[in-house]
């Protein structure tokens, strides 16, 4: 005996576990479509930007190629055949900048995790404090006394380690992995404008602005704190048994390392990968800042097509936007087959 | 509160993509009745219970409870209850609050919530840790977690997924025990899915043994061990066990290899399988048994002799009494009574019942 | 592992006997021994050392910078020690205005608006010592309800009577506002799309891609799609009579219009990292919830909910330190205008280092990174920790 559903319950509830019932349906997929259109027009808006003449695209919206206007290529063009030198370089750039940074900043940053994550650290607080005073020493001296800053950090060093040496039977209290591991993590609160005048200073004064290198470590820096956070939550889920096996085989830590705990981790390291390599391709400001013309990346290809007199040119604007974004999504498929819905929960499990 | 119902499935079935996972299940289950579905991994019992559940869509048939056709219902309106494997215990509510959330999603008022949720704790002996979190527990206490939130209802059928399966073998035996009297005192409809023989046979009015999707034989305990209806519920029921011996059916004997046993009754001439069970079986001296076999291994369990003996490249075992003694590789006869010889035919696996072992060969 | 090696080289455990002389083995295996010895210091020094030069050592410089005035003269700079006078400046002095907002007198629903909240504040101040006082407790939550006491009548006196509040009003709208709308609908679309389905894979990947943008190409994308003549949305503003509206030209058009950008940019991160979380959330149980009856509200309320709560915490703390730096956005957007109206602190810090004010932009910097922490921590402590206090 089959039983009466009446229409109200026909339309709101679910007709079987598992299933959702039609009223439900249509909103939900109403709102995801919604926000699917919401999510690729502008993507779509610039894709065709890139394919409109000059003219087309300051007389008014045209909306759809060949219909509305005649697609033309003369913004690739300009941008891959008159203007290749700038253009290909500036590609090149941004692939050896992001490339490099983001190897540096994973690598450095497993490291740092695997040992926090590992081995058991007691600085003792007092030398920290020792540490930041000899600092200000250093700074104070460079600042207002006009010392080179080299004597100067050779000064301050030296009496670090010589206080530290004799006052630290004295020091008791201690700070532990946590401790380090929030030290590192809480950089990324920096606002990149803090810190960025004196970053250039510095590079400045070892004759190194406009180079490759000073954008790699300075990226490589930024996105240390997100390395290490992911990479951490990571390791300390692989059980121990693994390495204490390898060490008593005799391998050494590095070898574990690199043999055992790595391998292992290749669904934390294919997410951490990505997610540096994107941030490290997108980065506009310590570009700007570190950059003038040698070492000038796709983000400043971007603005610089908003050319000042001659108004933005928003369609030359468009092509690098779009070719910035192929490198990208070519990276995401390709580590995607590594990474797995379960490292993102685990790292952000805090 | 006592509102057992019966249930009734008729012709159940269940496909996962190409895989036909239940095959024409048809079940009776009575009012009050603890019903085990038995079967090995995969034999279907599990999607069975939880079309009874209805947490599976149900590609043909019918299931009701009671008066009510639940085939197309909810899970919510079927007033059943469940207990699963993994306990699905809510890790953050506690055990009062993890026994009290069916009424609580019912709208139960919070004082008569709170009496009900430590009536049930009491049924579990779980009252005095009604403030621990389920990461606080013993995988026996959470078991009783899971047991306590299916009884706070009342619901009018029990259904278990294997709640024994994680616990160690000696509180399982314990639990065993709980659980039987709980539903003797209760009365409940309860419906048990397990692997474990041995908790099929000591908690259930009937079983039902599963292969491959297909119902094989339902029955009482007692029923499906001692009149198997097919090889499979033969030597699926037993431990060690069923002894099993293929031969041939010709002119009134039983032939294979060396053996030779006559049988009276009507006999079709064809393959069969001879079956016997260990603890049928008695050993004595070359010669003068059934058939003979020679010694493999004798193992000494301390309340028991269990002998592992060896006919014609098979290995058979026996239960002896826990004095016997016998060197490897010495021969042996065997000897069984007619009536603990069991045969079926080879093709299908049927329980051939027209002709048995002649008494006194 | 083979022997090798002549009769007199033993086999070391753990490695391969190497060949060669004596003195060259026990160099190259001290140096690997003790490499190992000290891996806990190697390991973590690399990731420490870089920190100390290009994060701290700036840090402090910028201090330095913030409490100097810096000139560049012939051949160099010049430091000049002012002590706080750039911060004055920027609280009390000249560049009120810009910082904080204009001030000129408090209105009824100021003062409303003022007295309710203040005494909400006040109200969780002292409730909370009545529970759990402590000495480190009791310091920070006053520090706290300073804080926010002045955040209140700020508020108060500038956006709801009448005139502007500067960058520092706007920062935290952006935080608010835009980190609240991304969550919600961050989670709306999460569980929607934890729904059964057809096509998650699909709207996983494309609701991924704004991720891979560059935040200027967004700006400068969004920046040509509002444009009201020449945008995709011209029909639609024609139609709707706001032709000639430039929304550019109202302050608070103009702050919605960066939300609307910075929350493309940013829902999906969230919605990634809660859908992770949504499915993580045990089938068992929720099936569990199903045959107790349950509807989909309540198991979404009791089961589920709680167990995404820590993730939702930690997503958001990372979504709302990254929203207090938002920079490129209105930079590029409306390059801070009209007037200071969509002026976040970072690009305030960025137009007073263009006009070569260093000292300055320091400081509106270091006032950035303290709001920065003081909100974060506050977060952690009360919300984080709270609930890790509590389960």
């Amino acid at each position: 005996m089959k039983n009466e559903r009446s229409l109200m319950t026909q339309l709101f509830e679910p007709p079987a576990i598992g299933k959702m019932a039609p009223a439900t349906k249509i909103v939900v997929y109403t709102v995801l479509l919604s926000w699917t259109a919401f999510v690729l027009f502008p993507i779509y808006w610039i894709i065709i930007t890139s394919f409109k003449s000059a003219v087309d695209v300051n007389r008014g919206p045209f909306f759809v190629p060949w219909v509305d206007f005649t697609p033309s290529l003369h913004a690739w063009k300009e941008l891959f055949v008159f203007d290749w030198k700038d253009t290909l370089q500036a590609y090149f750039n941004s692939i050896i900048i992001a490339l490099s940074a983001t190897l540096l900043c994973v690598g450095i940053g497993s490291m740092a995790a695997y040992a926090l994550a590992r081995v058991e650290y007691k600085p003792k607080f007092g030398s920290i404090v020792i540490f930041v005073l000899s600092m200000v020493g250093a700074f104070l001296g460079v600042g207002y006394l006009g010392m080179d800053w080299r004597l100067s950090l050779a000064v301050a060093l030296a009496v670090f380690f010589f206080l530290v040496k004799a006052l630290s039977k004295h020091f008791k209290a201690s700070v532990g992995n946590g401790d380090i591991l929030f030290w590192m993590i809480s950089q990324r609160i920096l606002p990149p404008i803090v810190v960025v005048v004196p970053i250039y200073m510095m590079f400045q004064s070892v004759h190194l602005l406009d180079t490759h290198i000073a954008i790699i470590l300075t990226y490589t820096v930024i996105n240390l704190p997100i390395a290490v956070w992911l990479m951490y939550d990571f390791f300390v889920s692989i059980p121990k048994d693994l390495e204490e096996s390898a060490q008593l085989d005799g391998a050494t830590r590095l070898m574990t390392f690199w043999e055992i705990v790595l391998p292992l981790s290749r669904p934390g390291l294919a997410a951490t990968t990505l997610l540096v390599m994107i941030l490290s391709w997108n980065e506009y400001l310590f570009a700007l800042f570190l950059s003038t013309s040698r070492a000038q990346t796709m983000p400043i290809l971007v603005a610089a097509m908003n050319a000042g007199e001659r108004g933005i040119l928003w369609w030359s604007m468009s092509v690098v936007i779009v070719v910035m974004i192929i490198p990208v999504i070519l990276m995401a498929l390709l580590l995607q087959s590594f990474i797995s819905k379960g490292v993102l929960l685990g790292a952000v499990k805090g | 509160m006592n509102r057992a119902s019966g249930l009734v499935i008729k012709d159940l079935n269940k496909s996962f993509g190409d895989v036909h996972v239940v095959k024409d299940l048809n079940l009776t289950v009575e009012p009050g009745e603890f019903l085990v579905l038995l079967g090995p991994s995969g034999c279907g019992k599990t999607t069975a219970l939880r079309m009874i559940a209805g947490l599976e869509e149900i590609d043909s048939g019918s299931i009701s409870l009671g008066e009510k056709d639940v085939t197309n219902m909810l899970p919510k309106y079927r007033d059943v209850a469940m207990v699963f494997q993994s306990y699905a215990l809510y890790p953050h509510k506690n055990v009062a609050e993890n026994i009290g959330f069916p009424l609580k999603v019912r709208g139960v008022e919070p004082e008569a919530r709170d009496a009900a949720v430590r009536d049930a704790a009491q049924q579990v002996q779980m009252e005095d840790l009604l403030h621990r979190y389920p990461r606080q527990l013993s995988g026996g206490q959470r078991q009783r977690v899971a047991l306590a939130r299916a009884i706070v209802r009342s619901p009018s059928v029990f259904l278990m997924d294997e709640p024994l399966s994680n616990l160690d073998a000696q509180l399982r035996g314990y639990m065993r025990a709980e659980l039987k009297h709980m539903q003797q005192e209760m009365g409940v409809t309860t419906i048990y899915v397990t692997h474990d023989q041995i908790e099929a046979m000591t908690l259930a009015h009937r079983v039902a043994i599963m292969n491959d999707g297909r119902l094989q034989q339902v029955g009482t305990p007692n029923q499906v061990y001692s009149d198997p209806i097919n090889l499979f519920v033969a030597g699926f029921m037993g431990a060690p066990p069923m002894n099993f011996i293929e031969g041939g059916l010709n002119s009134g004997k039983f032939i294979s290899g060396d053996i030779e046993l006559s049988l009276v009754g009507d006999q079709e001439p064809g393959p069969v399988v001879l079956g016997f069970r260990p603890e049928d079986t008695a050993l004595v001296a070359a010669g003068t048994g059934l058939f003979d076999a020679t010694i493999y291994t004798v193992e000494h369990t301390g309340e028991q002799t269990l002998v592992t003996i060896q006919v014609a490249r098979k290995q058979l075992a026996v239960k002896m009494p826990k004095d016997f003694e016998a060197s490897t590789n010495s021969t042996v006869g065997v000897q069984f009574d007619p009536s603990a010889g069991y045969f079926f035919d080879q093709s299908d696996g049927a329980r051939i019942r027209t002709c048995r072992l002649q008494a006194g060969t | 592992m083979a022997p090798s090696g002549d009769s007199e080289t033993p086999i070391r455990p753990g490695g391969v006997s190497p060949a060669g002389s004596p003195s060259d083995r026990s160099i190259r295996v001290r140096v690997s021994e003790w490499l190992d010895y000290r891996h806990g210091t190697i390991f973590i020094m690399p990731a420490v050392v870089m920190i100390l030069i290009f994060s701290i050592f700036p840090l402090a410089a910028s201090l330095i910078i913030a409490f100097s005035r810096i000139r560049l003269r012939a051949g160099g700079y010049q430091v000049r020690f002012v002590g706080f006078k750039n911060f004055a400046k920027q609280i009390f002095g000249s560049e009120q205005f810009h910082f904080l907002g204009a001030f000129k007198g408090i209105s009824v629903l100021g003062w409303v608006f003022a007295t309710v909240l203040i005494s909400l504040v006040l109200w969780w101040f002292f409730r909370w010592m009545r529970v759990r006082f402590n000495v480190l407790g009791f310091v920070g939550r006053l520090f706290l309800v300073a804080i926010a006491i002045g955040l209140i009548l700020m508020i108060a006196a500038t956006v709801l009577s009448g005139t502007r509040f500067g960058t520092l009003g706007t920062t935290l709208f952006y935080v608010f506002a835009g980190c609240s709308v991304q969550f919600v609908i961050g989670l709306g679309l999460a569980f929607l799309c934890s729904q059964p389905i057809r096509g998650k894979t699909f709207f996983r990947v494309v609701f991924f891609v704004p991720l891979m943008i560059t935040p200027i190409g967004i700006g400068y994308a969004f920046r040509m799609m509002a444009d009201t003549t020449k945008g995709p949305f011209s029909p639609v503003w024609q139609w709707a009579g706001l032709g000639d509206f430039a929304w550019a030209a109202d302050a608070w058009t103009a702050r919605i219009f960066i939300v609307i950008g910075d929350s493309w940019q940013w829902i999906p991160f969230i919605f990634v990292v809660l859908l992770a979380g949504l499915e993580n959330v045990s089938r068992d149980q929720l099936e569990a919830a199903e045959v107790d009856g349950a509807g989909r509200w309540q198991i979404f309320r009791e089961i589920t909910w709680p167990q995404i709560a820590p993730v939702a915490a930690t997503v958001m703390l990372i979504r709302v330190i990254e929203a207090f730096k938002i920079v490129d956005l209105p930079n590029i957007m409306t390059s801070g205008g009209p007037g200071i109206a969509t002026e976040s602190m970072s690009l305030h810090a960025l137009f007073a280092w263009r006009s070569l004010d260093l000292g300055q932009s320091a400081a509106i910097a270091y006032l950035l990174l303290f709001v920065t922490v003081v909100m974060c921590v506050s977060f952690f402590n009360l919300v984080v920790l709270d609930r890790v206090r509590n389960t």
